[in-house]
């Protein structure tokens, strides 16, 4: 891989309480690699990307990243009466983008996704589907080196998820490092890399 | 001064979002006013209780737009908003708004129970809603949930209705200064300059205390660049 690495996970460790979620975890991606982090159910694939994102603290560890960072998560955050160019006005608001800016960006991305852009519904309104098109595209909306895409296509019909697969072949050519959390085992073809988390076993028994 | 924009930006939204409840603008109105209506009977103090029922609906407002946004929060951080623009952003839209049902619940209440210093019921009960939205982003900022912080307000609010007016308990409350503003207004007599500077202290201290638990609350880490 000759591309520079642009996210660098060293020893990371997580426990809530007795419960250790996240043990020594190490993870380096670099530029234009599709990494799909997979695992059982309480693994920590969520918490390790939230780390990732520097939503959550780790207690131990370090994350190191080559560049901005945009971060689906599994559940869309976003605020209930709001339209999607609400959305995106906000959001693009935050990095100092303008009003036309963030539209113009936004709605670009939004169309790729087959998002209908005709649609002037506030979030509430919107299908699974559709709200998390928003989600996605609002972690892209920066144009990130860093993708960290925590089960994003949840909602998303046939077609919708066959091309966000195709999206994530754009991603690695435009030189992103890419995260999917991921179940779909049938998808890890279109991946570069596997990183499996295993569960730990307090997570069962509370044993440190 | 993009600081400000980013401010200015939430206050929109905050704004576009609750115009959109419409049940809940309904009861931003109808609360405080049902305090006072069955207050009436007991005389001049239906004004002190209409004013201060003021607290639990703008300080209700602003302790949902704290906690119903918590995700959304932590991702704008991220995204490069600081904790003090969303702290700023919903100031800057629940203060004007909750001065303008101010203005109007007083113009209602002065009208029909006549005070002794009308202009003074404007001030105390403007005092009330400015002073409740620095308390519910601090309720909002520092317990988990719409419960906790619900109970938390109708504990505090009911409280301050409830004691005595002159008793240490009362003094202690974050609308003491506001509803001796609102007593004040029934005749000429009672302090003015002591309880609006009262109520600007407290204000100022919830609001120190709002952005310390905010940003423990929605601050996100930085990590390092790799070199």
């Amino acid at each position: 891989m000759g591309a520079m690495p642009q996210l660098v996970v060293s020893q990371v460790a997580k426990r809530y309480g007795r419960t250790t979620i996240l043990d020594g975890v190490d993870l380096t991606v670099h530029g234009g690699e599709v990494v799909a982090l997979t695992g059982e159910n309480g693994a920590g694939k969520s918490t390790l990307m939230r780390i990732c994102a520097g939503l959550v603290k780790a207690d131990a560890g370090e994350v190191t990243v080559g560049g901005a960072i945009g971060y689906c998560p599994q559940v869309p955050g976003l605020f209930e009466l709001l339209t999607a160019d609400d959305h995106l006005v906000m959001f693009g608001r935050g990095v100092g983008m303008g009003r036309s800016a963030s539209l113009h960006r936004g709605h670009a991305l939004l169309e790729e996704f087959g998002y209908p852009l005709r649609e002037r519904s506030v979030t509430r309104d919107l299908s699974g589907g559709t709200r998390q098109k928003l989600n996605l595209a609002l972690a892209l909306l920066t144009d990130p080196a860093v993708l960290l895409l925590d089960e994003p296509y949840q909602g998303f019909d046939r077609g919708t998820y066959v091309d966000f697969w195709d999206h994530c072949t754009t991603w690695r050519h435009s030189g992103k490092a890419v995260v999917v959390v991921t179940h779909m085992l049938a998808e890890l073809d279109r991946v570069d890399r596997v990183v499996e988390l295993p569960v730990h076993r307090s997570r069962y028994t509370g044993a440190g | 001064m993009s600081g400000m924009r980013r401010a200015l930006i939430m206050a929109e939204m905050h704004g576009r979002d609750l115009m959109r409840r419409h049940v809940a603008l309904f009861l931003l109105v109808a609360l405080p006013l049902s305090f006072y209506l069955a207050s009436r009977g007991a005389g001049d103090s239906a004004i002190v209780a209409g004013g201060v029922g003021m607290a639990f609906s703008v300080s209700g407002a602003t302790l949902f737009s704290v906690l119903s946004s918590t995700e959304v929060d932590q991702r704008l951080v991220l995204g490069g908003y600081r904790p003090l623009d969303l702290l700023l952003g919903r100031l800057l839209f629940l203060g004007p708004a909750g001065l303008v049902v101010s203005a109007a619940f007083s113009t209602l209440m002065v009208t029909a129970s006549s005070p002794g210093r009308p202009w003074l019921t404007f001030v105390g009960v403007a005092a009330v809603a400015l002073q409740s939205i620095p308390f519910g982003l601090a309720v909002g900022a520092a317990v988990p949930r719409e419960l906790e912080g619900t109970l938390v307000l109708i504990g505090v609010i009911g409280m301050q209705l409830a004691v005595e007016p002159g008793s240490p308990v009362a003094k202690a409350l974050p609308f003491y200064g506001a509803a001796e503003l609102i007593s004040a207004s029934l005749d000429a007599q009672g302090r003015i300059a002591g309880p609006l500077v009262l109520t600007v202290l407290y204000g100022l201290v919830l609001m120190l205390v709002a952005r310390l638990f905010m940003t423990g609350r929605v601050d996100v880490v930085r990590h390092g660049e790799i070199r």
